[in-house]
């Protein structure tokens, strides 16, 4: 099984990349490995849905719904939750029960869960997830963790809220499978403890708008902010260690990370919640032609319907953000990652293409990949080794406690695999030697 | 050595200058006149049917050549229209000043603060308008981006400056400016360059009501 | 290609050609009437020997367009190259403005360079320039700006891109480049060396320096240039400075503005696009219209005051992306040669100030407003 996902994935993303899948692979290997006896995995890769919930009950043991999460602005927490879902303990425990059914797949091996695994930081740590029927996606994974805090949903922003995002996924025909709203209900309606569960919470009967609302209040109990630097910013210089806090001051002046990273109090995701063109998406082979074919498609029909047409065709799914908003200005965008617990949720970018973290600043460190639609913001940031070092030392502080062991793992075996090989790395550009689109 | 002040000395050029035009009418069938100061010190080369300003401005660059360092304030004044301070010649009146020790500012007190405060804030503008004394590695100064020092907006500080994620006040907004579009050499916030740049853009925006958190 | 000097009896051909024309589009009671008025043309003008038809203008004909095709053409503007050792940031702009133009589809039919190709006159600057804007695979068309300028008066750019002010026809419109960056002399009475004097003249801010003009010299060269093209040919003129007077201390103003204005008022048409100004400029004056182009090197702020009414400002550009405000562009030109001027802002929506805009005079196709003006 493993082997047929190597083979699809190569096919959409270019000849390079077989080693980046591999390495990936040995990663999920790996880390699937130091456990393997300990967890229990059933279809897809994921962990049993058992598994998943009994360690999901020791990391959340109940919690005050009436409060904010401790630490976090109370005001700011209030603008988070809609008028019309207000977090009780009956939506979260329906929400709960929804999160872990496979019977909202149309094959029935396929949950929330799945590509959103408690044991594998809340994200499948694949490149691109994989569906009912053994489907390859495009897109990673993005993390449940903290989702709550986020200002839009989904990679390329097109769902505004929690609530609307949850129902997609479900009548996706590669993830989920459904073939619509009223088979997700059939699915479950006959099944008496949903009928009870709906009624308490919602006083209704089973229907698809709960379903997505349900899941939503559930996912806002996610909230795992507790890390070690949110000590660090609270006074404790213990912390973090020396080389962490060098990288925080990088992160905030010669890395310029913190513009489109930014970490307060009221916001500790580490991202604006804004869509930028950093350039992965270029390095796609057929990127350009692509963005072409979006800007001719613009200017003669630009059309909701064209466009809608232009995106069903999932080659399009490089454009990113541009399918949703038709604006030029974002093709190949996509939201800025969360920061936090980003040591967890391996492999990065929007299509995974990246493996560690140490890839991560190789790439911004070259001043991201040359395209016509690139940020103006990602430039060459000639930081030396030892500071890409430091940075992503930093990093990893930003993972919560809980999962302290998971971090650590993940830290050695990204730093190992660092040493080896390093494919993004170029001093060329990243020292400014050589300027992007000279010839 | 005796110090001229700055008006004394332009009074005695604008004689000399007077003196020299004289001369070169005299010398009329020459192309070209060399100007002389009264007192022999200065001496230039002008066209021969140069106008008094120019006779003046020219006798002047030369002193100034000669005395590089004498009158920057003026040399920045004449290249970047500043605001001038407050008038505070309204402190002069009033009855309770006599009795009151620390209320008598008397008129060359006055003065003095003008003149200090003014010689502050051209410190920043030399500064804001010069690469090399901002250290730039790039060659890129303040008003490559802000004439004037325009589009500054000092009356919106302190904020949540989204370039650095935080709530800043407008001298970490310059030391962030100095250090990515500028790439300049790092100023502490006390350093005596930082102070004079802040105080150079809170003057050109004087007369703007405070409006902390505008964006 | 229309010659410069027409011969006379070219000149007669095309009159009788487009009389008949007309007369060919009309019923027997018109050709009576226009037959009279041209009659009463020739007796009015004081015409004793008419060796040739005096060309009428009929309902319904409109020569200018039968001979004019639209067109579409691109530009770069301003990008204050240093040598890539001292700053690689302006060049990696302009480099990404050439790239961006190149991948334009269908190609424009030319591409012109708006001025301030180096930052400080230098000529390994300029050299930097040329060498990069050889990659360009459109036909390319220089123009001057006071950077290019002041440190040699001119010579090293003369070498590289020949005289600065020059015209040529392209699809029945006449374009017209002005060297509008002329200053009186400021440097010599105060004896400024030359790299003093461009620097002077670097400072948008600088008061020592002269305000822009085009000059007496360019003008009379202006107006024999234009002698021999009639009223309804479309014109475009290209502009470092913007031909108009807007904010003197910081010389977006051209000091003889007036004049040439004058020269330029008796025709239908008339474009200016200017440089120098580093924004979403937009003006009209008479029947003149203008607008400025983008620089690829950074933004410059708005003016405070002396603004034109028909400018819709562009958002204020964020300091941390070094493209923000800046970019490239095209026009679109008309076959009556109004233009839609579309400015290419990078990382942002595209805006265009169209044609409609400009003759409704601000009413129709307004350009989304500003949430962040610059103040």
């Amino acid at each position: 099984m493993k082997i047929v996902r190597v083979v699809s994935t190569c096919n959409l993303l270019g000849s390079f990349c077989r080693e980046m899948v591999v390495a990936v692979l040995l990663l999920s290997v790996i880390a699937g490995s130091a456990t393997a006896g300990d967890i229990p995995r059933g279809d897809h890769g994921a962990a049993t849905m058992d598994y998943q919930i009994s360690e999901l009950d020791k990391l959340l043991p109940a919690s005050n719904l009436r409060k904010a999460p401790q630490g976090f602005d109370p005001v700011v927490w209030e603008a988070f939750i809609p008028a019309d879902n207000a977090l009780t303990a009956e939506r979260v425990k329906l929400g709960h029960k929804l999160y872990f059914d496979k019977r909202l797949s149309a094959d029935g091996t396929v949950s929330c869960a799945t590509c959103h695994d408690v044991t594998r930081g809340f994200t499948d740590q694949l490149a691109t997830s994989e569906g009912i029927e053994d489907q390859i996606g495009r897109r990673n994974a993005p993390t449940t963790l903290n989702v709550a805090l986020l200002q839009t949903v989904f990679l390329d922003g097109r769902s505004p809220t929690l609530e609307h995002q949850a129902k997609l996924p479900i009548i996706n025909p590669i993830e989920m499978g459904m073939t619509d709203g009223s088979a997700a209900v059939n699915a479950i309606k006959d099944d008496p403890e949903y009928q009870a569960a709906f009624g308490k919470a919602y006083g209704r009967p089973v229907n698809y708008d709960d379903i997505g609302r349900a899941i939503a209040a559930f996912e806002r109990t996610l909230i795992f902010i507790d890390s070690p630097f949110r000590h660090f910013l609270a006074g404790d210089e213990r912390a973090i260690s020396a080389e962490a806090k060098q990288g925080w001051v990088l992160f905030n002046e010669k890395g310029r990370c913190v513009t489109c990273h930014p970490i307060n109090t009221s916001n500790p995701l580490g991202t604006d919640n804004r869509f930028h063109n950093v350039g992965v998406s270029a390095r796609h082979q057929d990127f350009s032609g692509l963005a072409k074919q979006a800007l001719k498609a613009l200017q003669q029909d630009s059309s909701e319907e064209k466009l809608d047409e232009l995106a069903l065709s999932t080659d399009m799914s490089e454009l990113g953000r541009f399918m949703v908003t038709k604006n030029r200005s974002d093709i190949g965008a996509f939201r800025t990652s969360l920061l936090l617990n980003v040591g967890i949720t391996p492999p990065y970018m929007h299509d995974g293409s990246i493996a560690t973290l140490w890839d991560v600043m190789d790439h911004y460190n070259k001043g991201g990949e040359a395209n016509l639609f690139l940020d103006g913001g990602i430039e060459p940031l000639a930081l030396t080794e030892e500071e890409i070092d430091q940075i992503v030392e930093f990093l990893f502080t930003l993972t919560d406690e809980r999962f302290t062991e998971q971090n650590k793992r993940q830290f050695e075996e990204q730093k190992k695999q660092s040493r080896k090989k390093r494919p993004l790395r170029d001093n060329e550009m990243a020292f400014r030697l050589k300027l992007a689109f000279e010839k | 050595m005796r110090k001229i002040s700055t008006v004394a000395h332009v009074r005695f050029v604008m004689l000399c200058a007077v003196c020299a035009l004289m001369a070169v009418m005299l010398m009329s069938c020459r192309d070209e006149a060399e100007v002389t100061t009264c007192d022999g010190t200065g001496k230039a080369m002008v066209a021969e049917d140069a106008t008094g300003q120019e006779l003046a401005d020219s006798l002047m660059a030369q002193w100034k050549r000669d005395h590089p360092d004498a009158d920057w304030v003026e040399q920045e004044k004449e290249r970047h229209e500043l605001k001038p301070p407050a008038d505070n010649s309204a402190l002069l009146k009033g009855g309770q000043s006599e009795g009151h020790i620390y209320g008598q500012p008397t008129e060359r007190d006055i003065l003095l603060w003008g003149r200090e405060t003014e010689k502050f804030v051209v410190e920043g503008s030399r500064i804001f308008h010069s690469a090399d004394l901002l250290g730039s590695t790039v060659a890129v100064s303040c008003d490559m981006c802000h004439p004037h020092a325009s589009n500054t907006h000092p009356e919106t500080y302190p904020k949540f400056q989204t370039q650095l994620g935080r709530v800043v006040l407008l001298r970490d907004m310059i030391h962030w400016c100095i250090e990515q579009p500028v790439r300049g050499k790092h100023l502490e916030p006390d350093d005596p360059a930082m102070r004079a740049l802040e105080a150079y853009i809170m003057a050109q925006r004087s007369g703007t009501p405070m409006n902390y958190g505008k964006h | 290609m229309n010659p410069k000097y027409k011969s006379i009896e070219t000149k007669y051909r095309e009159q009788r050609e487009s009389f008949f024309r007309g007369l060919n589009n009309l019923d027997r009671r018109s050709f009576l009437k226009v037959s009279a008025a041209a009659m009463g043309a020739a007796a009015a003008s004081g015409v004793v020997s008419c060796p040739s038809f005096q060309s009428v203008t009929v309902a319904g004909q409109d020569s200018a367009s039968q001979r004019n095709t639209p067109f579409r053409f691109a530009y770069i503007s301003d990008s204050h190259l240093y040598e890539k050792k001292i700053n690689d940031r302006f060049a990696r702009a302009l480099l990404r403005a050439v790239e961006d133009i190149n991948s334009l589809d269908p190609q424009p039919d030319f591409v012109f360079y708006g001025g301030d190709l180096a930052q400080l006159g230098q000529a390994s600057e300029l050299d930097f320039g040329a060498q990069i804007l050889k990659e360009v695979k459109a036909p390319i068309k220089m123009m001057v700006g006071e950077h290019d300028w002041y440190l040699d008066m001119g010579e090293k750019w003369r070498e590289l891109f020949g005289k600065p002010t020059y015209s040529w026809d392209h699809k029945g419109v006449h374009l017209i480049t002005l060297n509008s960056v002329v200053e009186e002399d400021f440097w010599t009475a105060r004896g400024m060396s030359s790299m003093e004097r461009m620097m002077t003249v670097a400072g948008l801010d600088n008061g020592v320096q002269s305000p822009f003009s085009v000059g007496e010299p360019q003008r009379e060269w202006l107006k024999n240039d234009l002698a021999d093209y009639s009223d309804d040919t479309p014109i475009i003129v290209f502009s470092h400075s913007p031909l108009y007077k807007l904010y003197k201390k910081w010389n977006f103003w051209t000091d003889d503005a007036e004049d040439v204005q004058a020269t330029l008022k008796r025709f239908k048409s008339v474009v200016v696009i200017h440089g120098h100004t580093h924004q979403l400029l937009t003006n009209r004056i008479g029947n003149i219209h203008f607008h400025g182009m983008l620089s690829t090197a950074w933004p410059w702020p708005y003016a405070p005051e002396g603004m034109p009414e028909l400018t819709i400002e562009m958002n204020r550009p964020d300091p941390f992306n070094p493209n923000d405000g800046c970019g490239d562009g095209e026009v679109q030109v008309y076959a009556d040669g109004l233009v839609d001027k579309v400015y290419n802002l990078w990382n942002r929506k595209q805006i265009t100030l169209s044609k409609a805009y400009m003759i409704s005079w601000g009413s129709k196709g307004v350009p989304p407003r500003p949430n962040r003006p610059s103040y």
